[in-house]
């Protein structure tokens, strides 16, 4: 069976390690350990030296990938547009950040960006200028062959009107260097289940069918998951819909797992609920 | 790095040309990413219950002293998540040898969280709801000079 939906971990599941009990090293050696092959970092948390970016760290990055057989796959970074007390970050300040950001990850062998803007509301609308910055860095991304992709996220659905906005956008440009990275948490139905921890009981939520048309945008997805039972299913999300949709539609590209239940900081029960998951994604998948 | 916000490892007197002029801790950053200084909001340690304004307190990091004013602007700097922070308090003769009770509150701004989460970011206070991914914004912890 051809394999397009591969599988991957976003190491910010780790963050209640990070640094304490796990290192850089010991996320590739768990992420390979359950047969993925693709990781995410985020550059804020997993470069040391951000926003420099040493030789050193590149040699390691190397060994690491080749070492243990992954392939870099999404490089996670922000537009933190409230830097300042008293004002928003300028266009100008935006775009020097941005194509530092494209140097590093395309130093580092990433294609796919998860690029976090700064929002203005509780829907998470991005800032009002965005299509100014990003616009203003489309030749570099194109110069670093590199895809911006902002991540749409809880309290975010599939059908807000600036989720459509970044699709009218990729087709008036005609960019191949902008993106979507779809978080399913945008699916998540049940906010009701022990051991979840819920900030937005009230939240809305998309059905599985939605992402369907959005499927030419999407360059990376977010697995993210809340809760596994001791049977292998999440609890939060509808993941069988969903998966079948990716795999009949002939989505390509990488399920990014990115946990966010609780005890993340006792050790090893992240890399335990891991292993839940991706048992999951393997017997939708059928590989 | 210990799982504590306030690492054992660090907490002594400062002596400088042989006289003890202070003391200082260290302290990580319980977020999951880093942040630059101008992020930060810095705010008010208890020592033994004793008050000091946080315009009394350096942070060194990477190695770099800032005070608090120069912490405001600084978009450059960045404290890592790897990388405890190391506060430093004047305090002539500084802290006896024994056990001390700390308290410390700082916090920061995440520009993806909706604006009104954050207009009233307070670092002594806890926010009104806790995100584990953003850690405690008052960290307490008894500590020993040895």
């Amino acid at each position: 069976m051809e394999r397009r939906v591969k599988r991957g971990v976003a190491i910010y599941s780790y963050s209640g390690e990070y640094g304490r009990t796990m290192n850089l090293e010991d996320c590739f050696k768990d992420l390979r350990d359950m047969g993925a092959t693709g990781i995410e970092i985020l550059a804020n948390s997993h470069i040391d030296s951000y926003p420099a970016l040493t030789d050193e760290y590149v040699a390691e990055w190397m060994r690491l990938c080749t070492a243990y057989g992954v392939e870099p796959v999404e490089y996670g970074h922000w537009i933190d547009s409230r830097l300042y007390r008293n004002r928003e970050i300028s266009p100008q300040e935006a775009r020097e950040k941005l194509v530092n950001d494209f140097q590093i990850a395309h130093r580092l062998g990433f294609r796919i960006l998860r690029t976090k803007m700064g929002v203005i509301n509780a829907e998470l609308a991005p800032m009002e200028n965005w299509r100014e910055i990003i616009e203003s860095v489309l030749p570099e991304a194109e110069k670093y062959d590199v895809v911006m992709c902002p991540e749409i996220h809880l309290t975010t659905v599939l059908s807000d009107r600036f989720v459509q906005d970044y699709v009218d956008f990729i087709n008036e440009t005609g960019t191949k260097n902008f993106g979507l990275n779809i978080d399913l948490s945008v699916f998540q139905n049940r906010f009701d289940v022990p051991g979840v921890v819920v900030f937005n009981p009230d939240c809305k939520h998309s059905q599985p069918e939605e992402i369907i048309p959005l499927l030419p945008y999407v360059k990376c997805i977010h697995a993210k998951f809340n809760k596994m039972d001791d049977d292998f299913n999440e609890l939060t999300i509808p993941y069988p819909e969903i998966l079948k949709i990716l795999t009949d539609y002939g989505w390509e590209g990488y399920l990014l797992s990115e946990y966010e239940g609780e005890k993340k900081d006792v050790p090893g029960f992240v890399s335990h609920e891991l292993r839940k998951q991706h048992v999951m994604m393997k017997r939708i998948l059928g590989y | 790095m210990e799982r504590e916000v306030i690492q054992s490892v660090g907490f002594r007197n400062i002596k400088e040309n042989g006289e003890i002029t202070g003391f200082q801790f260290k302290i990580r950053l319980p977020y999951y990413r880093g942040v630059f200084l101008s992020q930060l909001r810095p705010g008010t340690l208890f020592i033994d219950g004793e008050r000091i304004e946080k315009e009394d307190i350096i942070w060194n990091v990477k190695g770099e002293d800032f005070t608090v004013e120069q912490m405001k602007t600084d978009f450059q700097t960045h404290w890592d998540v790897t990388c405890p922070a190391t506060l430093k308090v004047k305090k002539p003769g500084g802290l006896a040898q024994g056990y001390h009770d700390l308290k410390y509150g700082f916090c920061f701004t995440s520009s993806y969280m909706p604006p009104i989460i954050q207009a009233h970011l307070d670092p002594d206070k806890e926010n009104m709801v806790f995100m584990p991914e953003f850690g405690h914004h008052v960290n307490e912890r008894r500590m020993i000079i040895v």
